[in-house]
């Protein structure tokens, strides 16, 4: 599966259009995480727990966004976006939608 | 012991009353998804293919705003203790996501093309004791009127 | 280029995990922890209790003591007076305590009794309908008498406290849980109460065997309160109620009481 986030790819024809596929999660840190992050909040800096539960929700949205597209035989998904919000507080919330198409090599 | 009672029947009232809502939802969600899956929607900038004499070209836009009931907002409660996903949670933004990509597409019937969509969400209500109320999302796109290119390459739906 | 759009068939989008069996795990799991740290931080209390000295105690809680001007604080609706009773000094120098102790009657239909940090017992006036006679009373005061000398007082205390933090740290701001978490920490504590009142019956009987050669009346009290439950219509309610309560049931405790009696080789007195 090819993600990118540009309209076309460069040396690929896109052939078919197969739509809006999109992948979503939203994931939470233990409460121990929450309450340590607390109090790094104090002294600021880097909330290692945060970038990871970031990381892990844009992983696991990512499968889920291969996941659908395969489901529909697409190759590719072109023009890929995120977004987060904050729909629970201490829960990442991450969204990615794109097109999916099928490719194939240019001539 | 009244609290318990007053506690287990709301989470009672939530579990059965919101489920049933939410199969009613998906059920609606997928017909209407089924019906209107003809209308070209890309989220890219250039309209797919040629187009004939366009007629008209509007920026369109579809928002829901959908609730949490009790029993998910107690489960996910629960859930942020030990961490991992929300399960509960993640129906909820589902199916407002593709409820507003929906009226998005209902309200440009006749289109020829939608394009460059862009979907935002936002949690509103959000009140004091950080509780989520309900989640809005916002789909937004541009929708082509077009008619059909006098000969030549065409983008078709098939 | 071709639109050919397609529905996915299956939504990998949500969990498909019924609902109900995640949230049975996770309650299961909060109630394993929440017992586990209840268990840890009373066995603390245990341990910490036994090493405050009656003395240290009533330093303390001096600014808690009841006096006459400040008698309010406890209850709003009933008065509080002092009350005297001629055994009551010779049953504490049975139960071997050294501080002075107050005595205090609270006008209230309950049948109830309760030892406060400090040194202020308080009596209930619906005890004296069901204890008429000195017997009867006398046992009552030992049973305070032995909670206070097994700092049971203190020991509730502490739980009590542990458990506001433990319900409250782990519901966090939901009230939602809170109102689920509170009722079955109070039920586990109740259990716990139970244990300590039944070794507070065994020291009372002691305390009135020092006294008065035989522990006759001991069990005065709680006859009549189960002539008045046999009769209440409400009985039925009562019995759903007993496991709530920290005292054991009226009957269970009657005979508990015999039974220590006679392990203890008291004479059943007039």
């Amino acid at each position: 599966m090819l993600i990118t986030n540009t309209e076309e790819i460069p040396g690929k024809n896109i052939t078919t259009c197969l739509g809006i596929v999109s992948g979503s999660t939203v994931r939470a840190k233990h409460a121990g995480k929450d309450i340590m992050a607390g109090f790094k909040n104090l002294v600021g800096g880097e909330l290692t727990a945060y970038t990871e539960l970031l990381g892990e929700a844009r992983d696991q949205a990512m499968e889920r966004l291969k996941d659908q597209a395969t489901q529909i035989g697409a190759n590719a998904i072109v023009n890929i976006r995120f977004s987060t919000s904050s729909v629970a507080a201490g829960a990442s919330e991450i969204y990615i939608y794109g097109t999916a198409v099928i490719i194939e090599d240019a001539q | 012991m009244f609290d318990i009672a007053v506690f287990l029947s709301l989470i009672s009232l939530g579990y059965f009353v919101g489920r049933y809502l939410e199969k009613r939802h998906y059920h609606s969600i997928n017909t209407r998804e089924q019906a209107l899956i003809k209308v070209i929607t890309t989220n890219t900038k250039r309209p797919l293919g040629t187009l004939g004499k366009v007629n008209k070209v509007e920026l369109v836009t579809g928002n829901a705003v959908i609730s949490v009931d009790y029993f998910k907002r107690v489960a996910a409660g629960l859930r942020k203790l030990f961490g991992g996903n929300l399960t509960t949670y993640e129906t909820l933004v589902d199916r407002a996501r593709r409820e507003a990509i929906l009226r998005l597409k209902e309200s440009c019937q006749g289109a020829t093309q939608i394009i460059n969509l862009r979907i935002e969400t936002s949690s509103i209500s959000q009140g004091k004791s950080n509780q989520i109320g309900s989640v809005e999302v916002l789909a937004y796109a541009t929708a082509i009127y077009a008619d059909a290119p006098q000969a030549g390459k065409q983008a078709t739906a098939e | 280029m071709k639109y050919q759009a397609r529905l996915p068939e299956h939504n990998s989008n949500i969990s498909h995990e019924h609902p109900l069996k995640e949230f049975a795990l996770l309650l299961a799991g909060l109630a394993i922890i929440m017992a586990a740290l209840y268990w840890a931080l009373g066995l603390a209390v245990d341990y910490v209790v036994p090493m405050i000295s009656p003395e240290k105690e009533q330093h303390w809680f001096k600014t808690m003591r009841i006096d006459k001007g400040a008698s309010h604080w406890i209850s709003q609706d009933n008065t509080i007076s002092p009350y005297d009773s001629p055994i009551f000094e010779s049953l504490r120098s049975c139960a071997n305590i050294e501080v002075p102790l107050t005595l205090w009657q609270v006008d209230s239909d309950q049948p109830n009794a309760v030892a406060l940090p400090g040194g202020d017992i308080l009596l209930f006036s619906g005890l004296f309908d069901h204890a008429p006679s000195e017997n009867g009373l006398a046992f009552i005061l030992a049973h305070e008498l032995a909670h206070f000398k097994h700092r049971d007082h203190l020991r509730s205390i502490g739980r009590g406290i542990v458990l506001m933090t433990v319900t409250g740290f782990i519901s966090g701001d939901s009230a939602a849980l809170a109102s689920l978490l509170t009722p079955a920490g109070l039920a586990t504590q109740a259990q716990y109460s139970q244990t300590l009142e039944s070794a507070a019956d065994a020291l009372a009987l002691e305390i009135l065997n020092c006294h008065y050669g035989h522990v006759g009346g001991a069990t005065e009290f709680f006859e009549n309160m189960l002539k008045e439950q046999d009769s209440s219509a409400i009985a039925g309610i009562e019995q759903l109620n007993h496991y709530f309560s920290s005292h054991p049931e009226t009957q269970a405790r009657i005979d508990n009481i015999e039974q220590l009696r006679q392990q203890l080789g008291f004479d059943k007195g007039p």
